[in-house]
């Protein structure tokens, strides 16, 4: 265990990185910052808690939005935004485990939390007013205590706080009872609940603390671009957050790290040769689920210990 | 106001002919494998832009292009299913579900790369027109549709039940293992079922490229309509995916008229999540939730 304090150095070692970068590569960065919270929080419900739930793209929506909306109608800075979004994403999680704790399971659970996706992005598209509509809404410039984030590289440091402390608390619930009832309900419900663990409240945890974290990326995804629009939050938008989660290693939050760096950036170097994006995704998921069930994070648990961050066997 | 209703319905009834088909044939792959087809949508995509290759491109007439492109759609199926599913189909859902996923992005994705996202035009066969049916305006694309679905409706029905192969089909369908002890050979039953639901998607793939423009989203929208019909007929149900189908068809328009147009989008989303949230099981299902 001990050797975990040696991923405190990670942050550290990351911090002299916008002097290597232009601000194309920089904007790059950043997004994959942002990408990590997303696939952290789709972990916990996937891959910790084992619900196939497909709501997390609206977790993220609703964090930006509610991001976006509070920083151009109210005129709050955006550091102040970042907990209110990740606390409409929280509710929105809450909100999306109610089939789940009805009983709504397997593919059932995955076409309704679909809906719910879909269903937020008319409510993106419609809702005009407030929204901007299907032309989205410009973000004004982010800023933390005053300190204007106008240049890609202050949005890194202030991405780099916000990831770190993400990481740290989500470790923290998956390593304490909460995380050990998640791996109970993960291998068997009916024989977790049976011991007198409440599932319910744990799922309802789960999703919430999901939809928190995912909530809080989209309040960076925000500040990062600058311009919300519905068509972000579609589809396409669900098939690269899975493939984090897949390809970087269901329930490891070392997958979700790995993920998201390698996926996030591939896109970028097909930005005009429609189809491509989707193919690769297409690719790499099928060849993870087909020979690497674990995801790249199996490879470096394999290379060294101090990287297996699962708390169970399959 | 409500003079207009039979024409809604009408009307209704030749889209929610489009999604019962869509509904039956996920309904057919989903009872063999229990395992609900995430990349059907695309199936029905690459059968429509199949079509449009074979009569715009080869320049075959539409009848032998419309079989040509539900073979092309069943063997496909069949190597989906042998090569990428039936190697996991002992692991977890969760694997088996983005498996689905994962092909029909990668359809999409081969779609786009070839046809880009121009709006292509399935050309009719048939010379495009309407008349009147006492109040109700009919078009020759209602007739096609609904007749070409009630033919192929009347054709399953009878090979379900009449038929050896329909036996078979449904003692698969009642207990897996039960079938395997009787000698009959499940592994290439999967396969074939999983085929037939990919021929038949194309089959209403090309029906849907006479109405809608041909882009490589298609399938997606189709797949949200095909899940709420089964959602609302009941998972697993053959006739229950008709009878969603039409309901949601028919709800589609007469909703988006007398409400709002935005319920021509949504009626498919609020569908599924009312049946789920208060009766799981839809109106002929099996129930559907899990009771801790």
């Amino acid at each position: 265990m001990s050797g975990r304090r040696l991923f405190w150095l990670i942050p550290l070692l990351l911090l002299p990185v916008p002097l290597l970068l232009d601000q194309y590569q920089q904007y790059v960065a950043n997004l994959i910052l942002v990408y990590v919270p997303v696939g952290v929080g789709f972990n916990v419900v996937v891959g910790n808690l084992g619900l196939l739930a497909f709501s997390n793209v609206a977790f993220f929506g609703i964090g930006a939005y509610t991001a976006g909306i509070l920083m151009l109608k109210l005129g709050l800075p955006w550091w102040l935004t970042v907990l209110p979004a990740g606390a409409m994403g929280g509710i929105a999680g809450a909100a999306a485990s109610v089939p789940a704790l009805r009983g709504v399971r397997l593919f059932y659970l995955a076409i309704m939390t679909l809906a719910f996706g879909e269903l937020m992005r008319w409510v993106y598209i419609r809702w005009e007013p407030v929204t901007g509509g299907s032309f989205g809404m410009a973000v004004p410039e982010p800023s933390v205590l005053g300190w204007a984030l106008n240049v890609e590289s202050r949005k890194f440091y202030a991405f780099l706080v916000l990831v770190v402390l993400v990481i740290v608390l989500t470790e923290r619930l998956l390593r304490s009872r909460f995380g050990r009832a998640f791996v109970a309900i993960k291998g068997n419900e009916e024989a977790a609940a049976a011991m007198g663990i409440p599932t319910d409240r744990y799922i309802l945890l789960g999703f919430a603390w999901g939809g928190f974290v995912v909530g809080i990326a989209g309040s960076m995804y925000a500040a990062l671009v600058g311009h919300l629009s519905p068509a972000s939050f579609d589809l396409t938008e669900l098939i690269l957050q899975f493939a984090i989660i897949m390809v970087g290693g269901l329930g490891s939050l070392v997958g979700s790290v790995l993920g998201a760096a390698l996926l996030t950036a591939a896109p970028e170097f097909f930005r005009d040769l429609p189809g491509f994006e989707e193919l690769l995704f297409a690719v790499l998921i099928i060849t993870v689920i087909l020979f690497l069930p674990r995801g790249l994070a199996s490879l470096l648990a394999r290379a060294h210990p101090v990287f297996d961050d699962r708390y169970f066997r399959e | 106001m409500l003079a207009f209703l039979p024409q809604l319905v009408v009307s209704g009834i030749a889209t929610g002919m489009l999604y019962a088909l869509m509904a039956l044939s996920m309904t057919v792959g989903y009872r063999a494998t229990t395992v609900v087809n995430f990349g059907h949508g695309d199936m029905l995509m690459i059968g429509a832009y199949a079509s449009y290759v074979l009569v715009v491109g080869i320049g075959l007439p539409f009848g032998p292009a419309f079989v040509l492109a539900a073979a092309l759609l069943f063997f496909l199926g069949v190597a989906a299913q042998r090569l990428l599913m039936q190697p996991i189909i002992a692991g977890p859902h969760l694997s088996l579900a983005m498996m689905a996923l994962a092909v029909g992005y990668a359809l999409r994705g081969l779609a786009r790369i070839e046809w880009g996202n121009t709006v292509l035009k399935l050309p009719r066969a048939y010379p495009a027109g309407a008349f009147m049916l006492g109040p109700v305006v009919v078009t020759t694309d209602d007739i096609v549709i609904s007749g070409a679905v009630l033919a192929l409706l009347a054709t399953m029905f009878l090979v379900f039940n009449v038929t050896a192969i329909g036996k078979v089909i449904q003692a698969v369908f009642q207990t897996q293992r039960g079938a395997a002890l009787v000698g009959i050979n499940v592994r290439a039953f999967y396969a074939t079922m999983w085929g037939a639901g990919a021929a038949l998607g194309a089959v209403g793939g090309v029906l849907m490229a006479l109405i809608v423009p041909l882009t490589p989203d298609i399938g997606v929208a189709t797949l949200v309509r095909g899940f709420a019909a089964m959602t609302l007929g009941g998972f697993g149900s053959l006739h229950g995916a008709v009878i969603g189908g039409l309901l949601l068809g028919i709800m589609e328009k007469v909703l988006g008229f007398y409400v709002s147009t935005v319920f021509i989008d949504i009626t498919a989303y609020l569908v599924t999540i009312l049946v789920l949230l208060i009766r799981p099981k839809g109106l002929f299902g099996q129930h559907a939730t899990l009771r801790i």
